[in-house]
Formats: C-alpha cells, structure tokens, sequence
C-alpha cells in the first residue's frame, strides 16, 4: 500500500520535471518569432535614408554602468524626462562601482547584454567582448553627433579593435594628480618650494623632526602614502612608473615601472622610510586613509588636481590648521635633462553598443544620442538656466538645482530622489574640447582651495606634457597578465621601500618580470607604438 | 564541599584576569565605533580623544537618519529578516522531519542534499536560475534561493531522529495523522533547535549583501549592508592599473558617519542575540551526541 503511494508520487515529480521542461522549449520557441518580426520591419524600408534625429518611433533603450556614488531609483521625474525628450522607454541600470564587474559579468552570461554597456578603465573584458563580435562597430555613426563626432581619433583609437572603433570614451582631463606641498610649514621652517628629489627629501624629513606647525609635538611628518605606493610622486614623467617614456638597448620603450627613474624614486622613498617621514603603515592604508593622513594635519606633502577635489576635506584641513595654504610643486629635471608630467590617456572608461542592435539603424541613433547629450559640454557661461539643454540636463531650476552665486548647485537630492536627468545618463561626464579654455578653479567655492587650483593650472600650462605612446597600445600579454605582474612589482617595492630587501635587489627584480612576461609585453607594445607611427618621444 | 587549594586559586584568578583582557578587546572595537560616531568631524581627525567622545555630537545620526534610504533598507532588511527565517524554518522543518520517516528514496534525497554541499552552483547558474524563475528584483529572491540550508537540514534531521520513536506510535494510537504528530508532538518538542537554527539564519539574511547587489536593480530595496557598505568601503581607485583617478569620485563620507552607519546597522541583530543566547548555545551541539 505505502509503496503504491510513493510509487505514484515519484511519477507525479516526473510529470512536473517534464512540464517545467516543456514551458522552457515553448518559451524558447517565442523568441526567434519576435526576432524575426523585427527584422521584417527593417526590411520593409531597405533603401530609405534614416533620419539619424527622427523621434517619430518609440524605441525601449537598456543599458548599465557603473556609479560611485548611490545609483538612483528606477521611475523618476528625472527618467521621465529624460524618456519624454528622446521619446524612449528607458531602462539604465546603475551598479555600485565596487560590484560591478561581478554583476555585469552576471547579466551578460546569463544572455540578457543590455544596448548600452559601460566598463571602468583598464578593464580588458571590454577588448574580449569587442573581439568575440559582442559589440557594434561604430565608425559609420558617429558623425552625426554633435559631441561625439568631435572627439579626436587619438582618444578613439584606444577603443579601436581590428580597426574598428567599438568604445565610447567617457571623459577624463588631461592633467595628471601630482604632488602639492603645504607652503604654510615650508614659510615656517624658512625653506622653498623643492627643484630636485634631494631637496625634496631633506624638507620632507624637516617636517617631521622641526615641528612644522609649532605645536610643540612631534605629530608631523613628510609624505603621505598608501597602499601600492600610491599616490607615486613622480616629479616628472621620467620618473612616471605608469608612462612608457624609458628606452632599453635595443630602442624599445619600457614601462616605467621597471626604468632606473622608478629605481631612483624607490630609492627615495627608501630612505624616507628610514627617517620616519613618510607613512609608516602605507603598505596597508587604504586610499581614503591616505586622504585623512595628509588633510588631518599630519602630513605635508600629497597629491592634488585641477579638478574632482573634495572641499569637504579641505574644509576639515582648515579647520585644524586654519592658516594651511597648499601649492604645486613644479616637475623637477631629470638626468637626461627632461622636465614635464605625463598627460593622461584621455578617458576614465568607455561605453560599448549591444551588436544586436545592427538590426534596428533607427534604435541605434537613437541610443547614441541619448549618450550625445549626455557628454555635452556646457562652457561656465552656459552653465546656467538660460541655456535650455543645460536647465533640462540638471532637471530644471528649483527642482533639480539652483543658481547660488552664479554658479549651478544641484539640490542633495538629486541623484537619490532622480530629479536631474543628468544622473540617469551612464556617461553623464562632460567632454570637453580640447581648445576649450577652462578656468578650473571656478568650480569650487572655497577660497584656498581656488588658490591652490589656480597654482596647479598655472603649472601644468606653463610646463610641457609628455604623450604616453603606449596609449591605445593593446598587448594580449598585458591582458591576460599585466595586471598581476604590476601588483607582483609593486608588492617586491613596497619592500624595498619598508626595507625589507635591499634596493640592490633592483636588477634580480627586473629580470624577475621580463621572465615571467615582461618581455611579451615590451616586444607587443612596442609593435603597436611602431603601427601607430610613434618613434621620438612627443612633448605638447 | 569542595575545597580550592592555594594554587588553585590562584590559577582562577589568573584565569579571570586573562577571560577579563580578552573580552575588553573585544568590547574595544564596539567602543570605537561608537565614541567616533558621538564625536565630531575635526576631532577625530585629529585623534583628539580616547575611547570617550570630547564632546557629543550627533551630527551623523542627523546625517544617515536624515536620508530615506536609510531606514527604507533597515526595514527592508527586517522584512527579509523575518519573512526569510519563517520561510527558513517551515521549510527546512518539514523537509527534515519528513527525512526522518522511512520512506523510499529517502537516502537518494540525502545524497541529493548532501551533494549541493560538496558541489554547489556558481554565481551565473544561480543567477541564471533567479532570473528566468521570474525572481529577478523581488526580494523573493533574497528568501526563496537560499531557503533550506543543505547543513542545517541535516542537522535538524538529526535532531528529530533523536526524539524517542514511542511518542510517535503513541500519537499514531491516538488517532493523530502525519501532519498532526509533526505540529502537535515534534515541533512541541523541538523548540530550542527551531531558536537555534532561526538565529543561524536570521543572522545570515541580516547580512545578506551580494545577492542583494545582484539580483535587485531598485536601489529601493537594497538591504542594509549594500547600503553600509556604500558608506564604508571605499572605492578604490586601482593605482595597481594606474588610472588618474579623479579624487572626488573615490571619497567616502567622514568617518564619523560611516561609524553611526555601522552601529545603526549592527544594533537591532546584535540585540537579538541576549535573548536567544541559551538556545544557540544548545542549538550548536544539536545532532552531535546520539544516543
């Protein structure tokens, strides 16, 4: 009898496996239809010219990216707006910066790649999708478009796979993070603004035994740093370990992790660590940690930007030292008599087009115009309520901004509550042309912190930059293992630096990496550097 | 009476002063945490405290209550807490009580249960499964994926093998079906491990995050700790890679902020705790002595 009923339950389970399995081919019967019904619909019109800006039809536009801060939620007055003025259903899916890599490897293993796809610099599964036909071939498209179409080839070509231009820069200015000093304890202690690594070291180790800021402690110290050894205080792009400025015997360019200018810089560090005047603990400081060393008053020396500041943080400096004044340090001279920094790749990140869409031309257009108008740049005397496209972008004044001092502050909630269109665009970064002449202090308020800007523009304007040539370069070696090989140089380093192993180790440690894949990397890049027509070092 | 000779004694003092140490540096980190969340900004930049707050500032409460989103994922995280540990025990009881009854195949479905252990799915499979189930965005998802933990299912298996098979019969001569000798004699009986493995998976839905990132695209009903970790963690720009990272972009909220956050967060299940201490003492070491 119990048997029977097991019996017929066991069948009862089969039956339910097979009807599962069975919804499942049904619903996968579906799709190829749907498939085929929009294909039909282009095929109806083959030869008619498609007006790139026609709103007439309603396309359903997907896309992801990645956002530092809180992404923002799903229906808002923003998307509404933004869905209204393109005429689209719009569906972004903001991820949190730190999962993202996780879950938009998720999304597109599991068969579901929205139309637009965002990655963060460096991330090589964009060259792999590019290359496995996942994405669109843009070429024909974007001269369209008013601030795409004006983006320059230099900065394309970095996206650029089998010729082809697959990518999407998302903005990022020229100029690099480089030291800036605290003028207020140099005056102190009677000493200047340093021209050479020596001088810098000897002010770096008076901060931390001559009582910069004369409170009778010894709670000061020089530089401030964190974990791999960043930032790296190259005072130029000689000693740049991230730039390809270095040549070896043979007339290849080197990484600068590996050239004699980083040895001399490890050297410095080095000897820095000795004398207590840089960070003990860097090795395991995370970034934000680093930023509290330098703007708590404790260290003297850091880095600084013309641009993404934080005034909070500066806020918290003056408010411990009250008289804090920062300023650039100008690029020292290297031995080979060079002098300037390295100018940065042009884009924190790209943006990739679904390949499924070469179906649909009009979806297309679509698509790239709503990231056209995210990209746009507003020169400050637009930057206000007058310009329609500007007051439409930040969500109209009084909703989604205000005007205070002539200057566009958007309400806190702007982004948490999705009242500015603006943070529903995946790529919401400006581009700015390169002959646009920008005052970059003007966007900030605090006092010292304009001042400090204007010094580090001043610098940067006044001083050369060096052109990476390695920009753009892709070496399948360096994809599959430059990344662990940098952490691999950059862990043995910080132990030269916390003096672990000697400094002379410098030479076992090169020919460590050329070993393990070093050599690959060089012999690849330089091919590219030489495709691209690159052969002196080039300066702007 | 027993009596402690000298050496003894001494050993127990020692004992207790060593006991003592090692739980304020436990109860150290809790201390920071909370003095640097009362304390204000300029202060703690300059360490300028000890373990107590100079002065008292509620400045970041004010800060993280004063947004929506906050106490919009506390009750998110609540509800999952709740409504997952219910649909946890139900299911977990039920399908282990009915392990315990000699049916066919039952050492099959052992097997079955005990292979999701060793071999488990990845992360796509999994989120291919959510996905297509139609689970994606519901915090269904964050409930019903994980609701029997393979472990805790044997262990309660266990656990109800250990309740003297007489009772059973005897609920059998009464006259009581399946279904009223499990609600009426063994859950009854079985209540302080139905309080332990509640804990064990309350505490595990409470901190719950990387499935809340994956599967729900509303910010709205992100749990707590994705929240938390927004505050907290920072996004590191990877020097290792080299980018010119923007400094803005990289910055957290100060750390008298991402301090309340932690507590706030940490308070409710951290309060739980106390009251169900005994059980998950005994909880524990359920299943481990038959007999």
């Amino acid at each position: 009898m119990k048997k029977k009923h097991i019996l017929i339950s066991f069948l009862l389970l089969v039956l339910s496996f097979m009807l599962v399995a069975c919804t499942d081919e049904s619903t996968g019967e579906k799709e190829p239809e749907k498939e085929k019904e929009t294909a039909g619909e282009t095929e109806k019109a083959p030869d008619k010219e498609i007006d790139p800006f026609d709103h007439s039809e309603k396309y359903t536009i997907t896309g992801m990216t990645f956002r530092f801060g809180d992404p923002p939620p799903l229906s808002s007055p923003g998307l509404d707006m933004i869905n209204e003025r393109f005429n689209v259903d719009y569906k972004p899916e903001i991820i949190p910066q730190g999962d993202y890599v996780e879950k938009s490897s998720a999304i597109v293993a599991s068969g579901s790649m929205p139309d637009l796809v965002g990655f963060q610099a460096g991330d090589t599964r964009f060259y792999q999708w590019a290359e496995d036909g996942a994405f669109l071939p843009l070429d024909d498209y974007l001269s369209h478009y008013a601030t795409l179409g004006k983006i320059p080839d230099y900065i394309y070509n970095s996206f650029k796979v089998n010729g082809k231009i697959y990518g999407i820069p998302r903005y990022s200015q020229p100029f690099p993070l480089t030291p800036i000093i605290r003028k207020d304890w140099l005056d102190k202690l009677g000493l200047e603004v340093p021209t050479n690594y020596e001088e810098l070291e000897k002010i770096a180790i008076a901060f931390t035994k001559e009582d910069p800021d004369g409170n009778g402690k010894a709670d000061t110290y020089g530089v401030a740093i964190g974990e791999n050894i960043n930032p790296n205080f190259n005072m130029g792009t000689y000693w740049d370990f991230n730039a390809w400025y270095h040549q070896n015997d043979n007339g290849d360019y080197i990484p600068g992790i590996i050239s004699d200018g980083r040895k001399e810089l490890v050297q410095f560090f080095a000897n820095l660590y000795k004398e207590g005047a840089m960070t003990k603990d860097f090795a395991v400081l995370d970034w934000a940690s680093t930023n509290n060393e330098f703007y708590s008053g404790k260290a003297g020396i850091f880095v600084g930007g013309v641009s993404g500041m934080s005034e909070e943080y500066f806020q918290g400096l003056l408010s411990i030292n009250p008289e804090a004044e920062l300023v650039a340090i100008p690029p020292f001279e290297a031995p080979d008599k060079s002098k300037g920094f390295t100018m940065g790749s042009g884009n924190s990140g790209m943006l990739a087009l679904n390949a499924k869409l070469a179906d649909d031309e009009g979806k297309i257009y679509r698509a790239l115009e709503l990231v056209d108008f995210g990209k746009t740049y507003f020169p400050a005397e637009e930057k206000n309520p007058q310009n329609a496209d500007f007051d439409f972008f930040l969500g109209k004044e009084g909703t989604g901004y205000n005007m205070e001092n002539g200057l566009p502050v958007q309400v806190p909630t702007f982004s948490s509550d999705g009242l500015s269109p603006s943070t529903y665009f995946l790529d919401n970064r400006e581009q700015v042309p390169d002959d646009a002449k920008i005052n970059y202090a003007d966007s900030y308020k605090l006092p010292e912190l304009k001042e400090m800007t204007v010094t580090l523009q001043e610098m940067f304007e006044s001083n050369q930059m060096y052109i990476d040539p390695s920009h753009g370069v892709l070496s399948p070696t360096n994809q599959e293992k430059g990344t662990d090989l940098m952490q691999f140089l950059i862990n043995e380093q910080s132990k030269m630096i916390a003096g672990q192993r000697p400094v002379s180790d410098w030479d076992a440690l090169v020919k460590e990496y050329l070993a393990k894949g070093g050599e690959a990397i060089i012999k690849e890049t330089n091919e590219g550097i030489k495709a691209k027509g690159y052969t002196e070092r080039q300066w702007k | 009476m027993f009596k402690a000779t000298g050496g003894e004694r001494v050993m127990e003092i020692l004992n207790n002063i060593l006991l003592l140490l090692i739980s304020v540096t436990m109860l150290f980190p809790f201390l920071y945490i909370f003095s640097v969340s009362f304390s204000s900004i300029s202060d703690v930049l300059n360490s300028d405290f000890l373990l107590w707050p100079k002065e008292w500032v509620t400045d970041a409460y004010t800060y993280i209550l004063g947004s929506d989103q906050f106490i919009r994922s506390l009750w998110v995280t609540v509800y999952i807490t709740v409504v997952g540990t219910f649909v946890n025990l139900v299911f977990t009881s039920t399908m282990a009580y009915s392990l315990t009854r000699n049916i066919i195949g039952q050492r099959l479905i052992l097997f079955l249960v005990l292979f999701t252990i060793l071999f488990s799915a990845g992360m796509i499979p999994t989120y291919m499964i959510v996905k297509e189930t139609g689970l994606l965005n519901s915090l269904w998802a964050l409930i019903i994926p994980v609701a029997i933990s393979p472990f805790n299912l044997i262990i309660m298996t266990q656990f109800f093998k250990g309740i003297p098979e007489e009772l059973t019969e005897a609920a059998i001569i009464d006259g009581a079906n399946d279904i009223q000798i499990f609600t009426k004699v063994i859950l009854p009986l079985s209540k302080p491990a139905l309080a332990a493995f509640g804990l064990f998976y309350a505490v595990g839905h409470w901190n719950s995050y990387f499935s809340g990132v994956l599967y729900l695209n509303d910010p709205a009903k992100w749990p707590i700790q994705v929240i938390l970790r927004q505050i907290v963690i920072v996004n590191e720009p990877n020097a290792a890679l080299g980018g010119h990272a923007a400094m803005v972009e990289a910055l957290p909220p100060p750390e008298t902020v991402q301090m309340a956050a932690i507590l706030l967060a940490t308070l409710p299940i951290l309060i739980v705790y106390p009251f169900l201490q005994k059980h998950f003492a005994k909880g524990v070491m359920l299943g481990s002595v038959k007999g």
